[in-house]
């Protein structure tokens, strides 16, 4: 009986036999587990840092831009509310719209004719009035008027066709006033040069208020008061052609320039079937018919021209 | 008994040229691009079909047909054309697996937020209102420059 042994005890001593090197074994495994786990350990931490440094990089870049926008903005907005109660300062007049005002294609003006004007020049039998052996053309107006923020369009369009403008500013009408922030030029400070004419173009006032009224811009001479007065009766605009035609108030409607820029007015010159187009551009030719009677339909060009032709017919007998 | 396997190990996105690496950055760049060319077209055509409300703050034509509208003889439109096309290119799949086209990815992703930027100022300080597609177009250039700045960072991490 104690002879023979039994399969389980041979199988235990084996085990015994052998446990110093499994055990070393084990050992190597664990610490190689362990080693693992630590590499593992690591690596995720690098990544996680890794993705923590992108996500401030990307965060950090993107925040710092909306940062400077939200400043951008909030400059905007507190500067904003002093302007409501005033008209836009004048600036010049970019070169888009003065050339695309200066040079309204001829073929635009052939086809427009008189347009949509509504109430064009009045007849005057007083005294010729010139300057330099040349007709004077006299316009008087203010910055802050809506009418004449309508008017000077057409007529920045018409004195283009017999000289030069230069200096024109770009203003918007009262944002108080009817047709409130109309989009227009200003003639302050503006010069003219012709070989057929001469201009005064006063701004009597400008857009920023001063109690219930408006600050002075330019000044009118003495003889130019008493015809504004006179013959204007002392309202804005007055247009004195050559002491033979008067302008007084809008010649067409200002609506049609509602919530458009400068830009989008000069632009809309050259389409004769825009609003726009027919209202400026009518206006102009027929503006450009009263002063081609008092140059002696000089230019040539200009004054027998199709369209100025056929807006002359708007126009009545001078005196 | 079975040996236990060590915890998953959180990876690191994309990381692999070639994968799926910057396809943001290009999706961005090719919305900025359509964007870019809308207003190409509609700024060498007559300018009077944009979509975009007119209140006043918000007027795209004032903004798009100001004297602001072009630096030097070159439009504005057409610069953000060139640099979306340009950025399109370098965030295409090929281009991502050229690892020195990364300082110029992300220097051309800058200088287009830094433009965005300096026309959010012409818009609000000079032109007075504010163009709805020009600000779509502002809002791709900064996506594009957190998507190339995430890519490339995973592109790094994936070495």
């Amino acid at each position: 009986m104690t002879a023979k042994q039994t399969p389980s005890a041979t199988s235990a001593r084996r085990s015994s036999a052998g446990g110093g090197n499994r055990t070393g074994k084990n050992a190597t495994a664990a610490q190689r587990r362990a080693a693992q786990k630590q590499a593992a350990a690591q690596r995720a931490l690098a990544a996680e840092r890794g993705q923590r440094r992108q996500w401030l990089l990307v965060g950090g870049a993107v925040l710092a831009v909306i940062a400077v926008v939200g400043v951008l903005v909030g400059i905007k907005l507190a500067a904003t509310p002093a302007n409501h109660s005033s008209a836009a300062q004048a600036g010049s007049a970019s070169q888009q719209v003065t050339s695309a005002v200066s040079g309204v294609p001829p073929k635009v003006l052939d086809s427009v004719g008189a347009g949509s004007i509504v109430t064009p020049p009045t007849a005057l039998t007083g005294a010729p009035l010139s300057a330099q052996g040349k007709p004077r053309v006299l316009y008087v107006g203010a910055e802050y008027c809506p009418y004449c923020a309508a008017e000077r369009w057409a007529l920045a369009a018409a004195l283009s066709r017999f000289g030069t403008l230069s200096g024109l500013g770009e203003v918007s009408s009262s944002p108080t006033d009817v047709y409130p922030n109309t989009a227009t030029l200003s003639f302050h400070g503006a010069g003219y040069t012709s070989t057929y004419l001469t201009l005064t173009a006063k701004e009597i006032e400008g857009t920023q208020r001063v109690g219930n009224s408006y600050a002075p811009l330019d000044k009118l001479d003495p003889a130019d008061a008493t015809l504004f007065e006179n013959i204007g009766k002392g309202s804005f605009p007055f247009v004195d052609i050559g002491g033979k035609y008067a302008i007084s108030g809008a010649s067409y409607d200002p609506s049609v320039l509602q919530g458009k820029t400068q830009e989008q007015i000069a632009a809309a010159l050259s389409d004769p079937n825009s609003p726009i187009g027919k209202a400026i551009d009518g206006t102009a030719n027929v503006i450009t018919a009263a002063v081609c009677r008092v140059t002696g339909n000089q230019p040539g060009n200009v004054c027998t021209s199709a369209g100025v032709t056929a807006a002359a017919k708007a126009l009545p007998a001078s005196g | 008994m079975a040996e236990r396997a060590p915890a998953p190990v959180r990876a690191i996105p994309a990381g692999r040229p070639g994968g799926r690496t910057g396809l943001g950055s290009l999706i961005v760049s090719l919305i900025g691009l359509g964007i870019s060319i809308y207003l190409t077209v509609e700024h060498f055509t007559a300018a009077t079909t944009l979509a975009c409300p007119e209140t006043g703050t918000i007027n795209c034509q004032k903004v798009t047909t100001s004297a602001w509208s072009h630096i030097g003889p070159v439009p504005v439109a057409v610069l953000g054309l060139v640099f979306f096309a340009g950025m399109s290119a370098l965030c295409s799949p090929p281009a991502w697996r050229i690892r020195a086209l990364a300082p110029t990815r992300v220097v051309g992703a800058v200088v287009g937020v830094l433009s965005a930027l300096y026309l959010v100022w012409v818009e609000l300080f000079r032109v007075d209102a504010i163009c709805l597609w020009c600000t779509a177009v502002h809002v791709c250039a900064l996506a594009l420059l957190a998507t190339v700045l995430w890519s490339t960072g995973a592109v790094r991490a994936g070495r």
